[in-house]
């Protein structure tokens, strides 16, 4: 029997396709609540509580910057320990170098599986097994980027030319010798940039971590909304901006500094 | 020096042989010149020889030792004494020339040296030696990126040359380059190769060039060796032979003459 390719028109097939994002939002926005009748009520009560926040009340500011201070701590200490394990566990998921599959792909697993999970549930599983504070916080960071630095390390390493890898090959180097002077010079402006990407990263996921009890600012701020301290929320808010904005500025810094030459006399 | 019997590859994704039952012998200090057609096998017949290209089948004795059928530490051993020129140089684009070169001692360092980036003394007096004999010492600290592509082949043959090779394998060695730096790389090559009695094993694309370089000739077509000789001794009816009457034929064998 032969089937007759059902061929639709350019324009038909442009119909469609309108038709069907459209019923894909009415979907999505019926399911979620989300209307200019519901943004309308909910308005007043929005303007309210933006007018109730001013002006930020600083009485208890040397607290929210002890903590402020954690939460920074918390990030500089999961990216590293993130880093670190994925550094070595990258080059065990990279196709060119791992000539075994097994372990490729149990690596590999192991990434997207710690990286699959959000970090606040990270934190929720790390305060259930070792309590309140901020150590159960860099686990959970550390755990969540173990896995996206790794995912991302090994990628890089597999863009690498592999000619310039022979080249290496061809003086005589062992495989360890050909990892340390052949692919980690090519790919190390790329694991600095991905690494303190994850630095500012982390900052933010360490903000909300407090909600779960993972240490931080999150935990204040959490408790000034429970006891509706709206001026306190804003104090809160801004710090966390403030210090987002002087890391990104940090990091960019830092970037340009680490990707120089080393000079022999 | 480089003993080759009955040598065949056949790469996964073709269906031919790339090289097919190649025996060949090549004596110390010889210069010889590879030339064929693109896809004809030099290429693999050249990285079969420091087992870049892990050949199916046949021996390869480099100095007595056979590179095709040993352990592969074995084999790193013979490849420090085999040093390899690329068609696209492959350097590290964004380290120093020094760092580069520096790489041509990976096989005199250890492991744990490598780690820590300790090399000795010596590997240091060796790469000074072999970046002054390329002309490169005031480039030293320069990133190879913001090199010609000349000065980069000579860096090239700087790492090679840092490695003392006893053979020195060109992959279509100036292929990338444009006219009047190929006659210049190509000399600076052969002299080095003189005068330290290296064995230089090239692939050429360009007949006149060919000649002018090499001690022997050997011609390839299909993965076949369908003529060795004295340059000498080329004659239309070999070109012909090496070539077909292609494209080929007209631009890299008539242009020779």
């Amino acid at each position: 029997m032969e089937i007759k390719k059902l061929k639709l028109s350019k324009k038909y097939k442009k119909l469609l396709i309108g038709i069907l994002i459209v019923i894909i939002y009415y979907w999505a926005l019926g399911g979620t609540e989300t209307s200019p009748t519901n943004f309308a009520k909910g308005f007043p009560f929005m303007v309210d509580f933006v007018g109730r926040m001013f002006p930020p009340d600083i009485s208890n500011l040397d607290r929210f910057l002890l903590k402020a201070i954690e939460t920074l701590q918390m990030a500089i200490v999961g990216s590293s320990l993130g880093a670190l394990i994925a550094f070595p566990l990258s080059f065990l998921a990279a196709r060119n170098i791992m000539p075994n599959k097994i372990i490729y792909h149990a690596v590999r697993g192991l990434f997207d599986t710690l990286r699959g999970i959000n970090e606040i549930v990270w934190g929720l599983i790390f305060v259930s097994m070792v309590g309140l504070g901020p150590f159960p916080g860099v686990l959970a960071l550390a755990a969540h980027v173990t896995g996206a630095l790794g995912r991302y390390f090994s990628e890089a390493i597999e863009t690498v030319n592999p000619e310039v890898i022979k080249a290496i090959v061809s003086t005589g180097a062992n495989k360890i010798q050909i990892v340390i002077r052949g692919i980690f010079p090519e790919v190390k402006p790329l694991f600095v940039n991905y690494a303190l990407y994850y630095l500012e990263n982390n900052f933010r996921a360490a903000t909300v971590l407090g909600l779960v009890g993972a240490g931080g600012i999150g935990m204040e701020l959490i408790t000034s909304m429970r006891l509706f301290k709206a001026r306190e929320v804003l104090t809160i808010l801004i710090i966390m901006v403030l210090m987002v904005a002087m890391i990104d500025r940090f990091s960019a810094y830092l970037r340009k500094k680490i990707v120089s030459i080393e000079v022999v006399e | 020096m480089i003993r080759i019997e009955n040598l065949t590859h056949k790469y996964k994704s073709r269906k031919e042989e790339a090289i097919k039952d190649i025996n060949l012998h090549i004596k110390r200090g010889e210069s010889v010149v590879l030339i064929g057609s693109s896809g004809s096998g030099k290429s693999t017949l050249l990285r079969c020889i420091n087992r870049l290209v892990e050949p199916d089948s046949g021996k390869i004795y480099v100095d007595g030792r056979d590179i095709a059928n040993c352990p592969i530490t074995e084999a790193q051993k013979i490849r420090s004494n085999i040093g390899m020129i690329f068609q696209h140089f492959n350097l590290l684009e964004r380290e120093t020339v020094f760092k580069n070169v520096l790489n041509g001692r990976l096989s005199h360092v250890s492991t744990l040296k490598t780690i820590f980036g300790r090399f000795s003394k010596e590997d240091y007096e060796i790469v000074r030696d072999s970046l002054k004999r390329v002309g490169l010492e005031e480039y030293k600290n320069e990133r190879v990126a913001n090199l010609s592509g000349g000065q980069k082949q000579r860096v090239a043959i700087a790492r090679t040359l840092s490695q003392k090779p006893k053979i020195i394998l060109a992959d279509e060695p100036v292929s990338a380059l444009d006219p009047k730096l190929m006659k210049e790389v190509m000399d600076l090559l052969k002299n080095i190769c003189d005068e330290k009695g290296i064995t230089l094993v090239s692939s050429l694309h360009f007949l006149d060039f060919a000649k002018r370089y090499s001690t022997r000739m050997i011609g390839i077509r299909d993965g076949r060796i369908v003529f060795d000789d004295k340059p000498e001794e080329l004659n239309e009816k070999n070109i012909v032979d090496i070539y077909g009457k292609t494209k080929d034929w007209y631009m890299y064998g008539k242009l020779g003459f």
